[in-house]
């Protein structure tokens, strides 16, 4: 019982600095953006969130002008939820885990916040990302089954077989592989969302759901939906979508996986239609 | 002032919150094939639930055979201290493992044991290994299946709205007026009957595990549209938070930590939960070090470690050492998993496979490896077990028409909620409520709406916008948040509740002069001063709930009464809004158990 703890965390000193925070703003929908600096006293353990809440708290910029607190979305500040996703420095991720100790040590740093450009723009760093909602429809990213059975003990499955749906099942749909990809692009009319490139995430997504025991029963619609225009033969390789994906998920394997996948599927239907 | 124009949608069910048990009332609502609309405050999958860890309870058996739902139940009503709605309890121990099958075959993973069945962990209060989960993120599973599973039922969801005030005619439900955040424009939905899943109050408090979404809002919604609010007292602070560094200060530590063999100790290095084990789980608790590594490592003849007895005990036992002055540098104390190399091998890579989530959060956010450090925690305010009083058999509230689920509901969990309750408690109530939703909307014809009462809703929303000068909201809410977080918080006195009580009425009054600049257009300030008043309802009936109980018992605990008292054993607390506007508290005696459950509690002691 009286064992040592393990060595106390390690503090770093509470040090504090004025950093420049560089923010492109957007008064709404269809509006020209602009870039606001703030300078922002941070103490130790600031993250983006609490600077743009010092900023929200009096809302001046650098040279003195008044303007109004900066709009983002957030949820659970933990990297858990994937809401308050922005551009940062040129690199897309969760503000809530970007830590000014680690990004702006120093007096003087600067740092820039940018919205996500690849969904419409609502205000500020808020963006509308409805489409991903409208993707994950497309590859039917579901278990087809009503409750009306009896679902009994239910099946018995090995560590190992669900090895591979345990990282893909992380997915937060936070946005990330869809604005590093650039054959993912803005695309406000929502006609063209079915004909447009899905990326990552909803192919990810369809691959978790075809490896499922029960959502195999829509595989062939999910290849269906990857084979048509705007799906996996669509991508072009780039793989940016994995370097930034905050979760780690496998995204250019899954990539690969449905488009082996639509392959094979596309040579049994051929076969099928020619008996 | 002109009419502001709503915008109107009509549905036969209206849920309003997309959270775990929102989303599962919808999907079953849904199902029958009736038209289903659901409100939430954001982005469909952020809700509250993306945040719970630890697990869902079940009692399925798979790890130990010798559970079942008579033991589950018996474990729930000791944890809430008979306090909980007896049925409710028997519901949820009797359906949670069909819940969780029924997640697993839409798609949602669990983690297994050797031979392929969901395996199940321990969690405080639990007799049995119960809890079925994903690592530490059970709760982003769950949404996701959800989620996943209700955008094909032809469910129209609006998000990023927010609800104002209920419609009532006759007395019954008839509605909800509401704006969406974006452009501010005034909606109505009209509909029969409405399942009320709005989450919690975290965010009357200070130091909060709660998402920013957790204002009371279903609660005082309910309150205002006539409904009882049941149990208001009790608020489980969760023993371990984050307390380092500021910006994360209140975000959640699971408590799957200890279950996999974490140990609290003070700045001394001594595990002072032995020090302190209630009689009520003397013989359930383990003796000493040795029987609690057992216990976390299977052992069945093993009792349990003290770091494993109830939150609010656990919380106070840290809220002492802290106050003793034998706390961490940044006022919480140490929990240490790290330590289990000195039992096994590979128990980095076995902390990182079985706590990813932690590992990743102290990482990422605090820059702490807990395989090799202790992380600093401290209580932080995380769940309420009072809410809209609901029936047992039918979720419906006392205003007809109105249902309610999962945390905004009261009754389950009486005065204080087991670990892995929750998870399970908003898919078994999301299916009934939203089941027996549509039975009341099939059966009731269509109410008619109230245009005065929609336009005095809409006029009243704007006043802040249209104040050139008053009170600044955000100011309010910290001063509310600081306020609650002194004197209703883990310990409580008469006098300070009291206190309470009256800076209530003054933040009230000040709450009721807001003033905001900007437009109607997204506009944040304007959304915090349309959220004040339900703070304000929430905070008061806390506080008077916990003036009128004059004992300690579950998660409320008072110095100055603080053993349990014999009268107060057998009611709960019921707050309703009186006639002059006022909130009125009443004691209503808990219906007697039938023999068949009362035989359950006897015979597992």
């Amino acid at each position: 019982m009286t064992t040592q703890a393990s060595s106390a965390p390690v503090v770093k000193a509470a040090k504090t600095r004025t950093i420049r925070v560089r923010i492109k703003r957007c008064d709404g929908p269809a509006k020209a953006q602009r870039w606001e600096t703030f300078k922002v006293p941070v103490g130790a353990g600031a993250n983006v969130i609490s600077v743009l809440q010092t900023i929200g708290a009096n809302p001046v910029t650098v040279d003195g002008t008044p303007t109004t607190p900066v709009v983002w979305d957030s949820g659970c500040l933990e990297e858990v939820c994937g809401a308050c996703t922005m551009v940062i420095n040129g690199k897309t991720r969760q503000s809530c885990s970007c830590l000014m100790d680690v990004f702006c040590p120093n007096e003087g740093d600067e740092i820039t916040l940018e919205p996500m450009s690849k969904f419409p723009i609502i205000r500020d760093l808020w963006v509308d990302r409805s489409r991903l909602f409208d993707s994950l429809k497309r590859v039917k990213a579901w278990v087809p089954i009503d409750g009306t059975y009896d679902l009994g003990a239910g099946p018995t499955e090995g560590p190992k077989q669900s090895e591979l749906r345990y990282t893909l099942s992380t997915c937060m749909s936070c946005g990330c592989c869809l604005e590093a990809c650039p054959q993912f692009n803005l695309e406000t009319d929502e006609r063209e969302w079915d004909t447009a490139f899905i990326g990552a995430h909803a192919i990810s997504q369809a691959r978790l759901f075809n490896d499922h025991g029960t959502g195999k029963q829509l595989k062939g619609d999910r290849l269906d939906a990857l084979m048509g225009e705007g799906g996996v033969s669509d991508c072009g390789n780039a793989q940016n979508c994995v370097k930034v994906c905050p979760k780690e998920i496998p995204l250019t394997e899954s990539i690969a996986a449905m488009g082996r996948a639509t392959t094979f599927h596309a040579i049994a239907r051929w076969f099928q239609s020619n008996d | 002032m002109g009419t502001p124009e709503c915008i109107t949608h009509e549905h036969e069910v209206l849920i309003i919150g997309a959270g775990g048990a929102g989303l599962r009332a919808a999907i079953e609502a849904a199902s029958t094939g009736v038209n289903v609309g659901v409100v939430c405050k954001s982005l469909l999958g952020k809700a509250h639930t993306v945040m719970a860890e630890g697990g869902m309870a079940a009692s399925m058996g798979n790890v130990d055979d010798r559970d079942n739902w008579r033991v589950h139940f018996s474990d729930t009503m000791r944890g809430g201290q008979y306090l909980n709605n007896w049925r409710m309890a028997q519901l949820h121990a009797q359906q949670a493992a069909d819940r969780v099958r029924e997640l697993e075959s839409w798609g949602a993973l669990f983690d297994r044991t050797r031979d392929g069945k969901i395996l199940q962990r321990n969690f405080g209060g639990h007799k049995y290994p119960r809890l079925a989960h994903v690592g530490d993120r059970t709760g982003l599973e769950m949404i996701r299946t959800l989620q996943d599973h209700g955008i094909h039922q032809g469910i129209k969801f609006y998000m990023e709205y927010t609800v104002l005030e209920l419609l009532t005619d006759g007395g019954r439900i008839a509605g909800a007026v509401g704006y969406d955040r974006e452009k501010g424009r005034f909606h109505v939905w009209k509909a029969p009957a409405i399942v009320m899943a709005t989450g919690g109050i975290g965010r009357a408090f200070k130091i909060t595990s709660n998402s920013w979404e957790y204002t009371g809002d279903g609660h005082a919604l309910a309150y205002r549209a006539g409904a009882e609010l049941k149990d208001m007292e009790f608020v489980q602070f969760h023993p371990t938070g984050m307390v380092w560094p500021p910006s994360v200060r209140g975000i959640l530590v699971t408590e799957g930590v200890r279950g996999e063999g974490g140990v609290l100790r003070n700045s001394e290095g001594r595990r002072f939960m032995f020090d302190d084990i209630p009689d009520l789980y003397k013989d359930q608790t383990a003796t000493d070090p040795e029987e609690g590594w057992r216990y976390v490592t299977g052992d069945k003849n093993a009792m349990r470690p003290p770091e494993l007895l109830t939150r609010d005990h656990v919380a106070r036992c840290i809220v002492r050492e802290i106050r003793e002055g034998r706390g961490s540098p940044h006022g919480g104390v140490y929990l240490d998993i790290a330590w289990i190399k000195e039992k096994m091998g590979k128990a980095e890579a076995h902390i990182r496979k079985k706590l990813p989530s932690m590992y990743h959060q102290f990482k990422q956010l605090a820059g702490v490896d807990i395989t090799k450090d202790a992380m600093e925690v401290g209580p932080t305010t995380h769940y309420a077990m009072g809410g809209v009083n609901v029936d047992g058999e039918t979720q419906m509230s006392t205003v007809p028409g109105l249902f309610a689920c999962g945390e905004v509901a009261a009754g389950l969990h009486g005065a204080n909620r087991l670990g892995g309750n929750s998870l399970s408690d908003l898919v078994v109530f999301g299916k009934l409520a939203g089941e027996h939703a549509v039975k009341w909307a099939q059966a009731h014809p269509t109410p008619t709406l109230d245009q005065g009462q929609i336009q005095g809703v809409c006029r009243a929303a704007l006043e802040p916008l249209e104040r050139d000068t008053g009170e600044s909201p955000y100011e309010i809410q910290s001063s509310l948040q600081e306020m609650m977080q002194a004197k209703v918080g883990i310990v409580r006195t008469e006098s300070e509740m009291e206190q309470a009580v009256v800076s209530i009425a003054a933040l009230k009054t000040k709450a009721a002069n807001t003033s905001v600049p900007g437009n109607i257009e997204y506009n944040p300030g304007w959304h915090t001063a349309v959220d004040l008043p339900n703070l304000m309802v929430v905070s008061e009936a806390v506080a008077r709930c916990g003036m009128d109980r004059k004992e300690s018992r579950g998660a409320h605990f008072r110095e100055d009464h603080p053993s349990k008292e014999p009268s107060h054993a057998n009611h709960n607390t019921i707050v309703s809004r009186g006639g002059d506007g006022e909130m009125k508290v009443e004691r209503r005696t808990i219906p007697k158990m039938p023999d068949d459950l009362a035989g359950i509690i006897k015979e597992m002691g």
